[in-house]
């Protein structure tokens, strides 16, 4: 149920995406650039923090690797 | 031009509606500033105040945003009339209205008490000095101003600022601070408890009571006053400038309205009926039905002297045939239905959303609670 | 008429309150927008440090955000109280915008912003993920009403002048709504925003990290504000060159102004990349040019030209001459505006009513202009060169910088080692007052280019402003100056303060305790504090 909830919701956004597109191509293709650039820098930098917290795993499971095999 | 008219009526109507909203939610805020002295006594009790309006005062403040702006595109002629005329006015409107944003945001962020005290005056003069500046313009309106245009509609305005501290206007400047005092102290009434909600009931009975009487004042005065009345003119929705008309200052004549359509007392009456009611009803300890009652004395106070001054919105004392009126002040058309389209649908949503922010922070203000929020105020 | 004092006392002021106000606007409108980021990867992370940052920078945000809501009451204000002219005669176009602007935006901005701040506790996570996305989306469609509002100055479109009100009207919502000077300007100053905030928050994560503090949540801000600002830049660099395409088709002046142009060039036009105009003796003083570069910039093909100074005098004297008759067409019609020979009169000179203003500032009857007062009005009709030519050149410059500051912030941080550039840690901190700079110049270059026009090529500027006294104009100068100052430094003292704390800091507003004396030093958290995932 949940998942055809969030099913609905994605689809209904992607409606919207596609009439605002739709409308805004026209005659105002930068606005709709806008729209459409924003959502992309700020996913963006939240990947990018995501990226970061692997990173930091990796390199915190790499030293504890190191110091176990020391002894 | 049927729709052009109406559409002028309706963005009038409009203007009360934004008005009413501006006098009910920062006239709500702008009370609790200037009472929070006497409310809280304390640093925590003061803190209770302010974190009972906290969440909502920038989103209340918008209305009087909203209000110049609409004023702006539904009626500009009065935007840059009225605004540049009362450029004193003004001045001392803006200049204490700027200092509330950051007496909320800043007071409570350094523990010191010159600093905290500091702020909780500004609140005072940043609460009190807009109110009565709104009702002091409001007064002006029914005196007329003195200003006129030059042929191609650039606007002179001839008098000083002293003269709109006139005995009228102060009186309606005394009239708006009692009500937004009034609506601040049940305001607390609502979010406070204990000994702060017994300070705020006797302030409410206070100013609710200052308000019926300069109300009635008020309402006797007007008859001394002379009105504006319209000889002739090109009338409703035709497009025209204000150099094309006749009016003349006639006394009695800010009360012909009320003699052609009685049933607009019903807009006085329901000014005192919810000054009375909020009186009575917070006296009763039933506060929420006090601030609704309080919000309907405001629509009642504004609705009658727009009914009195209607179709004029500011009148001009020096050269009365130039007097600003709602046909020949307005947008045009095709300005005042993308406006209409947009209120229709802004509008409900804005009340919506308000509502909802409302009813998230629901509920009593408590100290305890204050002292272990690191968001609160 | 104004008396020339006032006007220039009214503008002084305009632009002492806009631009205060434009130090504050920027970071609302790019930091609300890393904030939504932040908080995106707290809720699908579930990470307690996410939420950490969200409201350590909420923080500093709403400190920002306070004296932005403050100074631009200001500035709803102003357009009636000092510029009445301009606002009755455009009031019926310019007002719409900002009546939508509150209806629409700001509504939505503030009363959410109340919720972002104390609902943490009230609302479900994803409410209040929702409600700081509503945040971010008010405060830009916010700008992007006021910009609509600003592009009909630059490049009114979808209005025309009506005889019978003597003013402008409205004639198409579309036509201003989708000017391409609003959509372009939309877009470059609201990303412009973004780079302000990116460079705000990769800087003070970088002094964080120099000190050794809070390291995980300087790192990640690092991460996003980097990456955040390298696409923004991108951004904005392109939106600007947009926008510098549009200003050549809709303001030429602007455009000459910007690139020093005095004289009209065969194609391929050089660029002047570094040249000293001298507008009394129309050239400049020296010039340091790149071949080719201004066809290609301006018009994006080498053969493109531009006109000159030269050439725009030239039009603009005709146009003055035609202007003229309209305005005295006018006289008679706002006496009588059934008269039909004023009203064909007007109607066949109508495009250059604004030329014919512009002149009666030498001519104020129009009885009897001379050719001299037509040419002093032409040349009135350029902007002031070098302010324009070196506002642009600046905001381009610290552009420039802050591209190549990104992409070498992003390198180091997609390598997780930016911690360990202690030399470009320093560098960052002192990157941050750039991006304020750069949005400055950029307002300078946007409205002193407009001038001598307040609505380019309709409405001049010297008959725009209110009939003030010089009295009080002097007196509300004064008292902006004084109480802006003071502002400045109690958010100032604030914020550093704030920033000095850190997320371990004391919470946002402390208890207030009798014992301590006023102001007493607050112990700073220790530098080992590092370890908060506790929340």
């Amino acid at each position: 149920m949940k998942t055809f909830a969030y099913f609905l919701l994605f689809l209904v956004l992607a409606f919207v995406v596609i009439l605002l597109a739709a409308l805004l191509g026209d005659e105002g293709a930068w606005y709709f650039a806008w729209l459409v650039g924003t959502a992309m820098i700020v996913l963006i930098a939240a990947a990018g923090a995501a990226l970061l917290d692997t990173q930091e795993d990796q390199a915190a499971q790499a030293h504890a690797a190191g110091e176990r095999a020391v002894p | 031009m049927e729709l052009y008219a109406a559409l002028q009526v309706i963005w009038w109507l409009l203007l009360g509606v934004l008005l009413s909203g501006l006098a009910v939610m920062v006239g709500m805020d702008m009370g609790v500033g200037t009472i929070l002295r006497y409310v809280g006594r304390s640093d925590l009790e003061r803190r209770v105040a302010l974190n009972i309006i906290g969440p909502h005062w920038d989103g209340n403040q918008v209305w009087f945003i909203l209000g110049g702006g609409a004023v702006f595109a539904a009626f500009p002629l009065i935007y840059a009339t009225a605004f540049s005329g009362f450029y004193v006015v003004m001045l001392l409107l803006l200049w204490t209205m700027i200092l509330r944003p950051l007496g909320f945001e800043y007071r409570s962020k350094i523990d010191s008490p010159v600093w905290r005290n500091a702020w909780d005056w500004a609140l005072l003069v940043s609460g009190a000095v807009p109110m009565v500046v709104f009702g002091a313009a409001f007064g002006n309106l029914f005196h007329g101003v003195p200003f006129h245009f030059e042929w191609n509609l650039t606007s002179v305005y001839t008098g000083s600022f002293l003269g709109l501290l006139n005995p009228f206007a102060i009186l309606c400047g005394l009239l708006a601070l009692a009500l937004s005092v009034m609506m601040g102290a049940l305001t607390v009434m609502n979010g406070a408890e204990g000994v702060m909600q017994q300070r705020a009931r006797t302030l409410l009975q206070v100013a609710a009571a200052a308000a019926v009487v300069l109300f009635a004042i008020g309402g006797v005065w007007l008859h001394a006053i002379p009105g504006y009345s319209m000889v002739s003119g090109p009338g409703a929705g035709v497009p025209q400038t204000p150099l094309q008309q006749v009016v003349e200052v006639m006394p009695g004549a800010w009360q012909a309205n009320f003699a052609a359509q009685p049933v607009l007392w019903l807009l006085p009456l329901a000014g005192f009926a919810g000054m009375l009611g909020a009186l009575f009803a917070g006296r009763a300890g039933r506060s929420y039905l006090g601030w609704w009652l309080g919000a309907l004395a405001w629509i009642g106070v504004i609705g009658s002297a727009g009914a009195a001054l209607f179709p004029f919105l500011l009148p001009s004392s020096s050269d009365p045939s130039v007097s600003l009126t709602l046909w020949n002040a307005s947008s045009s058309r095709l300005t005042l239905s993308w406006m209409l389209v947009m209120a229709l649908v802004f509008v409900p949503l804005i009340l919506w959303y308000t509502s909802w922010a409302f009813w998230v922070m629901r509920g009593k203000v408590r100290p305890e609670t204050i002292a272990h929020d690191e968001h609160a105020y | 008429m104004i008396d020339g004092t006032v006007v220039d006392l009214s503008r002084t002021q305009f632009a002492a309150t806009a631009l205060y106000h434009y130090l504050f606007v920027p970071l609302t409108l790019g930091l609300s927008f890393l904030l939504a980021a932040m908080e995106t990867v707290y809720v699908t992370t579930g990470k307690p440090i996410y939420k950490q940052m969200a409201q350590f920078w909420g923080k500093l945000f709403m400190i920002n955000f306070a004296l932005g809501v403050a100074t631009g009451l200001t500035m709803e204000f102003q357009f009636g109280t000092n510029w009445s002219f301009y606002s009755s005669f455009v009031g019926d176009i310019f007002g719409a915008p900002l009546a939508i602007e509150g209806l629409m935006a700001f509504f939505m901005e503030s009363t959410f912003v109340g919720l972002m701040v104390f609902g943490w506790e009230r609302l479900s996570k994803g409410q209040h993920l929702a409600v700081t996305w509503l945040v971010a989306l008010g405060s830009n469609l916010s700008a992007l009403w006021i910009l609509i509002a600003n592009s009909f100055m630059q490049d009114p479109r979808g209005a025309a002048f009506d005889p019978t009100t003597l003013r402008m009207q409205l004639t198409s919502f579309q036509q201003l709504i989708f000017s391409p000077d609003a959509q372009s300007k939309f877009v470059h100053t609201s990303i412009a925003g973004y780079v302000t905030a990116a460079v705000f928050v990769a800087g003070i994560s970088a002094w964080y990290m120099l000190k050794r503090r809070h390291m995980d949540l300087a790192k990640r801000s690092f991460r996003m504000a980097a990456l955040f600002g390298v696409l923004a830049t991108i951004g904005v660099i392109t939106l600007g060159d947009a926008l510098g395409f549009v200003a050549a088709q809709a303001q030429p002046t602007k455009l000459a102004a910007m690139e020093g142009l005095w004289k009209s060039e065969p194609a391929p036009m050089p660029f002047n990349l570094i040249a000293f105009p001298d507008q009394s003796l129309q050239k400049n003083a020296g010039a340091v040019q790149v071949p080719y570069l201004l066809s290609l910039l301006v018009t994006h093909s080498l053969d493109g030209t531009v006109a000159g100074i030269d050439a725009l005098e030239r039009q603009a004297a005709q146009k003055v001459e035609n202007g003229i008759p309209a305005v005295q067409a006018l006289q008679v019609l706002s006496k009588n505006p059934k008269d039909a020979a004023a009203l064909a009169q007007f109607k066949a000179h109508e495009q250059d009513l604004g030329y014919g203003f512009l002149v009666q500032r030498y001519a104020p009857d129009l009885q009897h202009v001379t050719p001299q007062q037509v040419q002093q009005a032409a040349r009135d009709s350029i902007p002031p060169v070098a302010a324009v030519f070196w506002s642009f050149r600046l905001m381009v410059g610290f552009g420039l910088l802050m591209l190549a500051y990104f992409v070498l912030a992003v390198i180091y941080t997609l390598r997780n080692r930016v911690q360990d550039q202690r030399w470009f840690l320093r560098a960052a901190v002192w990157m941050i007052p750039v991006p304020f700079l750069a949005n400055e110049t950029g307002w300078l270059v946007a409205e002193l280019g407009r001038q001598p026009w307040t609505v380019y090529g309709v409405l001049p500027t010297w008959m725009s402003a209110s009939t003030h006294s010089v009295g009080y104009m002097a007196f509300s100068l004064i008292g902006f100056v004084t109480l802006y100052s003071a502002f400045i430094v109690v958010e100032m003292f604030l914020m550093l303060r704030a920033i000095r704390h850190g997320p371990d800091g004391p919470g946002q507003h402390p208890p207030y305790t009798q014992q301590r004396p006023a102001l007493a030093p607050r112990p700073v958290p220790a530098a080992a504090h590092d370890t908060h995932l506790e929340g």
